[in-house]
């Protein structure tokens, strides 16, 4: 009898205790299911536009060179890689793509960085103002700066298509790499990151310990020096996590180098799908190693950023450097003059761009007769062809946009519940089980299509669902990529939560017999709440606006931000111009009720 | 982690090689589909049966359409009207897509892989595509109507080709508010000239054009054109079209070839690209645009709104002027099809009909000048209501606005020099030209 109760128990059985109990702990089956989900999520696209690599296509360059019309074959990688085309082809987008990411990279970090420095290290006059607006080329979509680049600079005499306001109004003509390429592409894609620097780095100024520079300014260390050796390294953690966001994002951007006339990876991938789809996913593939590549630097300095901490300790004091009576007030002059260009004159642009003629016709600035402005963008109520209407009812009344408008909403909204749910619990499991390598793969991989150009997502589930399962041009797949490429924004923001509460306050619900539901919904939730709001907030606003991520996976009617392009490449500008000016009211709007609601903004505790 | 990372790897790395082991097998001839069935059955129909098959489908339903043409959302609510005219209670939603930088042919390939497609029918353009990638695959089908049949005087069962809406013309145009003229189609090409064109690898009937110059016609057009010039102006195209006579050669061009080679290499190294053609007519009817030309639709003249510094006068249609030599400009079809996993395939027959065999089914695009009904009926009567040929002349018989006065499509392709598509040319030089027009250095600015 003895010896039964203390029989050993069989393998079997001890495995399936073992199973009951690790499935037992909510945070285990959610790191399982995710794991399950996020694998599949970011690995299948993969694997469908590699395929896509070594698969004929009908009627493209790997029939011709094969000689068939359907099968598999290396071709596309031969023929890319070494032919004559190679060079246009490959390399040179290549390199474009790599300046364009670390020019931007340099931008935003300069730009974004000097603002931190003035705006928390500094007495500079009118700063509120100057943090709340700074943000703005953030919250536009990202070719907002590069159309107004264009109606500024564009003249017939260097770009040969139109003249601009500066060359229309004043006859002032920039020079060719002022007007397009990669100069303006890597401007205009730095002012849009700054802000991510300026966030980043300005919270470091802010909660810097300043007693450090002191001490070495007691030494009498050279102002220099302590900028190079003191500063310097302490904002470095948030110098690397601009690096590593802005790198990604500029490297994938399609509106902007396309606008600009700057042959990137994304500009080339579009080219070249007609004739070479095969090769066109090549390139596809390498931005996806590119991201690959970033996310092995992030995990590199995501350990190299522990040894920060212990110098990163709020020491209570604030040394503010004293820019002058003067210079207080007209460094602040010339920000604000800054701020307009990149902030409010591209809404005072489109605005205006509505009432004219004719697309780019700016004959009221030259005669000020009120007879050169229209209002037919707007109010036209019928379907008219003639006038450059193209059969398009004026904005006001046009099914279609305000069809977009409501699809926009719609997307926007799903994918800021899913990825936001979806990622609250990712942070929430990871968190708990933080030393474990499922979490920290689960963690991973979840972050990597964040890391991924957009434009790369986007190809990759073309691929994946455009075949035997089909949801090419429904809401369903802008939502579940939205989801999976927003789902970083989410984990991130609850891990860092959920890494804040200490796990006491759960332990004691749990001694109380509280079910999980009710300990998240009536206690973690709740504490970790303006955290958790502003998980489901950025991929609210990020999708508003996104381009890039849903270009290829639907027509141009079902959302706002394809309507755009559409209407763009039109050459209806008016139309383009309105709907980016519904979007940014739209955006602010949204921006300000949350802010209003949970007290959440992007800038918050920056500008002081 | 990193184990872990490598097992995934080495499976996306075997993956495509196991789906190839299971790839393609040799299929047996396919059956009609049920697609095809019912066009079969639609060709022996007149219009207004098909309508009422039309009707007995699609009362109540949304249909949808897409093309590379924005006129069939003005060209649907005309039809449906007719529908009602049969029916008063038949109604109809629409959406009409017009997807740009070639997304056409990706966006059909993808909906063709649904049981139930979302597009009813299609106006596309580029027949080259076309046939390789839309008609070898299945995923187009043509439909040809009879009415349209018995204008052309076509046999239905032995017609191989595509069912045309209309010719469009893009032509050659220049700013006439200097003094500068181009009486010669080498002007385009010359020093210091920078023409605004759609970039060829954003509207693929772009590059068609250029393959279109290498055939033998059109290559003797350039090399009429050329023995036209001054001394000095052959002069400095010369080592250009002696450096290609080798290339000509090798792609088994004609003697006229190395022109072809030599016009398309200086234009494509030239020309300003321009996202589309709205935008180019916008610019060049520009005060400002002083000697500035281009390569657009003709129609898009039909855009502009006069203002204090737009106006169609302030343009010029290069091959109306006197003594003007060589191409016009380059014409080019919109076809129509049926998807074969059409939701609506009667009514978008009997669309496709009604497009095709009545003149109020072409007006969206007929009352524009530059584009000419593939029916000769409804060209007729087009030209009738129309009168393009007067289009810029007002009721008292004077000429407003010479560039809109239309000569027609049969001065075009005959004293115009237009440079027509050949499908099958295209298709069969777009690797051996086309690849090498991908090596041209473009023009930057």
């Amino acid at each position: 009898m003895q010896k039964n109760l203390y029989a050993p128990a069989s393998r079997w059985t001890i495995l399936w205790n073992k199973i009951k109990t690790f499935f037992s702990k909510p945070q285990n089956t959610i790191l399982v299911i995710m794991g399950l989900v996020c694998t599949f999520s970011t690995f299948a696209p993969i694997v469908a536009i590699i395929e896509d690599t070594l698969k004929i296509h009908p009627g493209t360059i790997d029939q011709h060179l094969t000689g068939q019309a359907a099968g598999f074959t290396a071709v596309n990688y031969t023929d890319l890689f070494t032919s004559s085309i190679a060079k246009a082809h490959l390399w040179t987008p290549l390199l474009n793509t790599l300046i364009l990411a670390v020019g931007s990279c340099a931008v935003a970090i300069l730009y974004g960085g000097l603002f931190a420095f003035l705006v928390t290290r500094t007495n500079l006059k009118c700063k509120k103002y100057l943090s709340s607006i700074f943000i703005f080329p953030y919250i536009m979509p990202q070719w907002t700066l590069a159309m107004v680049w264009k109606n500024l600079f564009d003249s017939m005499a260097v770009t040969g298509t139109k003249d601009g306001l500066l060359a229309g109004l004043f006859g002032i003509t920039m020079p060719s790499w002022w007007c397009s390429g990669m100069f303006p592409s890597l401007l205009v894609l730095g002012l849009h990151y700054a802000p991510f620097a300026y966030i980043l780095i300005g919270g470091i100024f802010r909660n810097m310990d300043a007693n450090l520079e002191e001490a070495a300014t007691i030494l009498n260390t050279p102002k220099w020096k302590i900028m190079t050796r003191v500063t310097l390294p302490l904002i470095r953690p948030a110098i690397l996590s601009t690096i590593l966001l802005v790198f990604g994002s500029s490297m994938g951007s399609y509106p902007v180098p396309h606008f600009l006339g700057l042959t990137t990876l994304s500009t080339k991938y579009i080219e070249l799908n007609d004739r070479r789809t095969g090769q066109a996913s090549i390139l596809a593939v390498i931005m996806m190693l590119l991201g690959v590549a970033i996310m092995y630097f992030n995990q590199r300095s995501l350990k190299s950023r522990k040894s920060y901490t212990t110098v990163t300790g709020k020491s209570g004091q604030t040394s503010k450097i004293n820019l002058g009576k003067v210079g207080k007030v007209l460094i602040a002059v010339i920000l604000i003059i800054f701020t307009f260009f990149t902030s409010i004159f591209p809404i005072i642009s489109f605005a205006f761009e509505t009432f004219l003629p004719n697309p780019g016709d700016y004959s009221f600035l030259k005669t000020f007769d009120s007879a050169n402005l229209t209002t037919k963008w707007w109010v036209t109520n019928e379907n008219v062809t003639e006038n450059g209407m193209y059969g398009q009812k004026g904005m006001l009344f046009n099914e279609m946009i305000w069809k977009g408008f409501a699809g926009t909403m719609l997307v926007s909204v799903a994918c800021a519940i899913t990825a936001g749910v979806l990622g609250t619990l990712i942070g929430y499991a990871v968190s708990k089980n933080r030393r474990s390598k499922l979490a920290g793969y689960v963690n991973s991989v979840a972050f990597l299509p964040y890391l991924m150009p957009s434009i790369a997502v986007s190809i990759a589930f073309f691929k994946l669902f455009s075949g035997g399962i089909n949801l090419y041009n429904t809401y369903w797949l802008l939502i579940i990529v939205g989801t999976v490429k927003y789902i970083p924004f989410a984990s991130r923001s609850s891990l860092n939560s959920m890494l804040q509460l200490s796990g006491e306050i759960e332990e004691a619900a749990i001694i109380q017999d509280i079910p999980w539901r009710k300990r998240m919904t009536r206690i973690i939730i709740p504490i970790q709440k303006s955290s958790i709001v502003s998980g489901f907030l950025l991929p609210f606003m990020t999708c508003l606006r996104e381009l890039s991520l849903f270009m290829l996976l639907c027509g141009q009617g079902l959302i706002l931000s394809t309507q755009l392009d559409y209407f763009d490449e039109m050459g209806l500008y008016a139309f383009s111009s309105g709907i980016n000016l519904i979007l940014i009211v739209t955006i602010l709007i949204c921006n300000a009720l949350v802010n209003k609601i949970t007290g959440a903004s992007l800038d918050k505790g920056i500008g002081g | 982690m990193k184990k872990a990372l490598a097992l995934i790897l080495a499976v996306l790395m075997f993956l495509p090689v196991l789906a190839a082991c299971g790839g393609e097998a040799s299929k047996p001839e396919k059956e009609q589909s049920a697609v095809q069935k019912i066009i079969e059955e639609a060709q022996g129909m007149t219009l207004e049966e098909l309508a009422k098959k039309a009707i007995e489908e699609s009362k109540g339903k949304t249909f949808y359409g897409v093309g590379n043409s924005s006129r069939g959302k003005s060209a649907l609510p005309v039809f449906i009207e007719y529908l009602q005219s049969i029916d008063s209670t038949y109604t109809l939603e629409f959406d009409w897509q017009q997807p740009k930088n070639n997304k056409i042919f990706d966006q059909l390939t993808a909906e063709a892989k649904k049981a139930t497609g979302t597009y009813a029918m299609t106006l596309i353009q580029d027949g080259n595509q076309i046939e390789n990638k839309m008609v070898k695959t299945g995923i187009l089908d043509t439909f040809i109507p009879k009415e349209w049949a018995e204008a052309n005087k076509i046999d239905v069962a032995s017609y191989k080709g595509y069912l045309a809406l209309q010719t469009l013309n893009k032509v050659f145009m220049f700013n006439c508010t200097g003094s500068k003229t181009f009486d010669n189609c080498w002007d385009y090409v010359a020093e210091g000239a920078h023409g605004q064109f759609m970039d060829i690898d954003s509207e693929i009937v772009g590059k068609n054009f250029l393959y279109m110059l290498t055939a033998d016609k059109y290559a003797g057009y350039l090399k009429d054109a050329f023995d036209k010039l001054s001394d000095a102006e052959k002069a400095a195209f010369q080592p250009t079209i002696d450096e290609m006579a080798q290339t000509a050669s090798e792609f088994g061009l004609g003697e006229n070839g190395k022109y072809a080679l030599a016009w398309i290499k200086l234009w494509v190294g030239s020309y300003t690209a321009v996202e589309d053609d709205g935008p180019i007519c916008n610019n060049l009817t520009d005060a400002s645009a002083t000697d500035q030309f281009g390569l657009l639709v003709y129609s898009k003249l039909r855009s502009i709104e006069e203002s204090d510094s737009k106006s169609v006068n302030n343009i010029k249609v290069a091959a109306y002027e006197d003594g003007y030599e060589g191409i016009g400009g380059y014409g080019y079809c919109h076809y129509l099809f049926v998807t074969d996993n059409s939701p609506l395939p009667w009514t978008a027959c009997a669309f496709i009909a009604f497009m095709t065999c009545t003149q109020k089914g072409f007006e969206a695009w007929g009352k524009d000048m530059g584009g000419y009904s593939s029916n000769p009926v409804v060209a007729a009567e087009n030209e009738e209501i129309h009168n393009h040929s007067k289009g810029g002349t007002n009721e008292a018989g004077e000429v407003v606005y010479a560039a809109k006065n239309d000569r027609g499509y049969d001065w075009w392709v005959g004293d115009g020099e237009l440079v027509l598509e050949d499908p099958a040319y295209c298709a069969s030089v777009a690797f051996t030209v086309g690849s090498w027009i991908e090596t041209l250095d473009k023009y930057k600015g």
